[in-house]
């Protein structure tokens, strides 16, 4: 056991700590393009697509490089490259089971954000059965034809192409008719809309194919060879973000803490109240053993290891956490911590929530119920840990009964 | 960056399993839950001969001048085994002789304890039982030659077996730590029952014990930072044997889930008893990385040691409780009875949820260190 940091990784530290206080932009980036912009400056600083191998425009960098670049990034609340699914999903799909035409045509342009990409995957009745999922892509002769709906697309909105999951044959059992397709999303056939959701905020879409196009060339590997694909796409999580989420969880404590010297109830300090004191130290010990797993999770990245069916471990503990984490400051706060506006300036304090940005406590309360659900709900890791990492029994299921 | 036990720690953890396993079964703990003294001679001879009493100590001594991590490593496997003993009470003596005893008292007993010769425990707790150096409240008052100890200890482990205690006392110049042999005019002990028979505890009852100023371990009247030092160090090992309790707790559900069969299939197959399964092994995951990074971090000075030790009390009691409480639920029926092991790690980890400091007293410490 060493749970020191190598003189390489300290210095590549100091070297990305150095670059991110003299290039993050003072200003919120409120347009596509100003966004778009500073997503360029990050790719031409080597910072975007770091784990990508070099032959493709990537760095080769370590897990570790690119969680210490995520949580620089955390530290001074950059802002995010801008084609997140792009670059962490779309273009790792493209390299491991694309064509070399393929390659060429779409990786560079990921990169460099000049094409924006969105995932295609859940249905409104697909969501943790995502292998049920009804879109059809039916093969016209010299394309595909698209046509269904699908929902909870992140960075719908803005994407001009989309990674989809689509049912090529109804008549095999369900995991073995689904194929993987690129398609572009600014076409005739495709309708994005906004979803609105208990936020307040529309950061994802709800998107309606009809007889929408793909050409035969966009097909992913082979006909219904979609499920494998969508499966080691969901593999691709390498850390990255480990060190960055604890980072802005103890970002969003130290304010807690100056909010709990501030407000005052019966006479005295919110933090002088011994309940207050017992849940802040309870929500301490809890993120300071979520940064201990982190760092647990990049040793073994480190050591070569692939974290496997153990990533579900780390999802379902830090999704948990932080809806705790958030729930407690709520308890802690009373009214303040669910007020929006209106209070006066020496009792607004920015928050830091998971999504990354500045905001109110509400907002990163709210926020902070997605993460049980998305990628796979605190369900379905519990599913997966107890059949692939604790070896019990598979439970029955009526769906593999024919197949 | 390596959370990973190097081959050295593998092996002293695998050869510690193995050990245990051979010679510290279920049934001899059994047997020594109902033996008045509960622990056995030949199994720590045998800890001495393997190295384990001297783990920490300096090879001067007969020792393998080795960190708390590799203490950590040897406790998690007593704990998976609820070995009953006076192990670590003996450890955290020696380490306090170790760090700041006199020459002569190091010489009369780092040797001893190191090689299976003498043991030891150290009384942290007044009839209050506060875990804060300052509330200590038996007194040492100036005496002809020395000092004369009075006061009441409570719920000091293996005491009645140990060679030497280390005795908190508040003078006129301070808090300092007093060793006592248990041949002392004015001594008395008396067993005090806890649930888990595999941890004895004593109540010390002091009425003028007669000390010479060459008993205090430590500068004089500077016995508060030696006392919280060994309460981090305290913390740590707890976490460390109730993370071996309760990964031994989460091994048996899951093996009984695969076997036990209710609606013609093994119980394990619903969701309702797997997710708990799955829950466990989340808390028990977490155990791991907070114990070792706190023993890690003690052994490196690393600047957050102090808090990582409170993290790791806190943490790992809280997890300990939920892992054993819902495995005695996975169980069932059987779970509940006397004569299935379940309990005997379920209660181990229970008496040490409250040693060291509980996890109220660890939260207090790290609000304190972060706010201030």
């Amino acid at each position: 056991m060493d749970l020191t940091y190598s003189p390489e990784d300290l210095e590549f530290r100091e070297r990305t700590r150095r670059w991110f206080q003299a290039n993050t932009p003072r200003q919120e980036l409120k347009s596509l393009e100003e966004r778009r912009s500073w997503h360029r400056t990050l790719y031409e600083a080597g910072y975007v697509g770091m784990g990508w191998p070099r032959e493709y425009g990537g760095r080769d960098a370590t897990p570790m490089q690119q969680a210490i670049v995520a949580d620089e990034m955390a530290r001074v609340s950059a802002p995010p490259t801008i084609n997140g699914l792009g670059i962490g999903i779309v273009g790792p799909t493209i390299i491991v089971h694309g064509t070399e035409a393929q390659k060429r045509r779409y990786l560079r342009k990921i990169l460099s954000a000049e094409e924006l990409w969105c995932q295609l995957y859940s249905e409104p009745n697909a969501g943790s059965d995502l292998a049920s999922l009804r879109t059809r892509a039916e093969d016209k002769g010299d394309h595909f034809e698209v046509t269904g709906q699908k929902i909870w697309t992140s960075g719908g909105l803005v994407a001009d192409w989309g990674l989809l999951l689509a049912r090529t044959d109804p008549r095999v059992p369900k995991h073995k008719g689904i194929s993987c397709f690129l398609i572009s999303t600014r076409q005739p056939g495709v309708e994005v809309r906004p979803l609105r959701q208990i936020t307040g905020g529309a950061e994802f879409a709800e998107v309606f194919m009809t007889q929408a196009r793909v050409e035969k060339s966009d097909l992913i590997g082979r006909l219904g060879q979609g499920w494998e694909i969508a499966q080691t796409t969901l593999s691709y999580e390498r850390g990255g973000n480990s060190l960055a989420r604890v980072t802005r969880y103890a970002m969003a404590f130290r304010q807690l803490v100056e909010e709990a010297r501030v407000l005052r109830r019966s006479g005295r300090p919110l933090l002088e109240e011994p309940v207050v004191r017992d849940r802040l130290g309870r929500m301490y010990a809890e993120l300071e053993v979520q940064r201990y797993a982190a760092l647990r999770v990049l040793s073994a990245l480190e050591q070569g290891g692939s974290p496997g069916p153990a990533s579900s471990l780390t999802k379902l503990s830090y999704s948990e956490f932080e809806k705790r984490f958030y729930e407690t400051a709520l308890e802690i706060l009373g009214p303040y911590g669910q007020a929006t506006a209106g209070l006066p300036a020496s009792l607004t304090f920015p928050v830091v929530g998971s999504s990354g940005h500045g905001d109110t406590w509400a907002y990163a309360f709210l926020w902070s119920r997605a993460g049980t659900i998305y990628s796979g709900s605190s369900e379905i890791q519990k599913n997966v840990i107890g059949e692939r990492v604790l070896g019990l029994p598979k439970e029955p299921r009526a769906d593999r009964v024919k197949a | 960056m390596d959370f990973t036990f190097n081959a050295d720690q593998q092996l002293l953890r695998d050869s510690a399993r193995a050990f245990l396993d051979a010679h510290c079964g279920s049934a001899l703990v059994r047997a020594l839950w109902d033996d008045p003294r509960g622990e056995s001679e030949a199994m720590w001879k045998d800890m001495a001969q393997l190295g384990w009493l001297g783990l920490s100590l300096p090879d001067t001594v007969g020792g393998s001048a080795l960190g708390l991590v590799e203490t950590a490593i040897v406790l998690e496997e007593l704990g998976r085994a609820a070995y009953p003993g006076p192990y670590f009470p003996t450890v955290l003596a020696a380490t306090a002789l170790n760090e700041a005893g006199s020459p002569a008292q190091k010489h009369r007993w780092l040797g001893a304890i190191a090689t299976g010769g003498a043991r030891g425990t150290i009384a942290f707790l007044d009839t209050d039982c506060s875990w804060d150096p300052g509330a200590v409240a038996t007194r040492a008052t100036p005496a002809a030659r020395g000092w004369t100890l009075s006061g009441t200890k409570r719920f000091v482990p293996w005491a009645h077996v140990a060679d030497v205690l280390l005795v908190p006392a508040q003078s006129p110049d301070g808090l300092s730590l007093y060793l006592i042999e248990p041949s002392a005019p004015g001594l008395g002990l008396g067993a005090l029952q806890g649930m888990d028979l595999g941890t004895r505890w004593m109540t010390l009852t002091l009425d003028d014990v007669p000390v010479g100023d060459d008993a205090i371990v430590g500068a004089r009247g500077q016995g508060g930072p030696l006392l919280e030092k060994l309460l981090r160090r305290g913390a740590v090992g707890a976490a460390a044997e109730m993370l071996g309790a309760a990964r031994r707790c989460l091994d048996m559900s899951v093996a009984y889930a695969k076997v036990r069969e209710q609606f013609g299939q093994p119980i394990g197959a619903f969701q309702a008893i797997r997710h708990k399964c799955a829950d466990m092994l989340v808390e028990v995951e977490n155990a791991h990385a907070a114990t070792y990074y706190a023993a890690w971090a003690i052994d490196a000075g690393a600047p957050d040691a102090m808090t990582a030790a409170s993290v790791a009390k806190a943490y790992v009691g809280d997890a300990a409780r939920q892992v054993c409480g819902e495995a005695i639920q996975v169980h069932g029926g059987i779970g509940f009875t006397w004569e299935y092991d379940l309990h005997l790690y379920v209660k181990r980890a229970k008496a040490l949820e409250t040693m060291y400091g509980d996890a109220g007293y660890h939260r207090e410490m790290i609000v304190r260190h972060v706010t201030s």
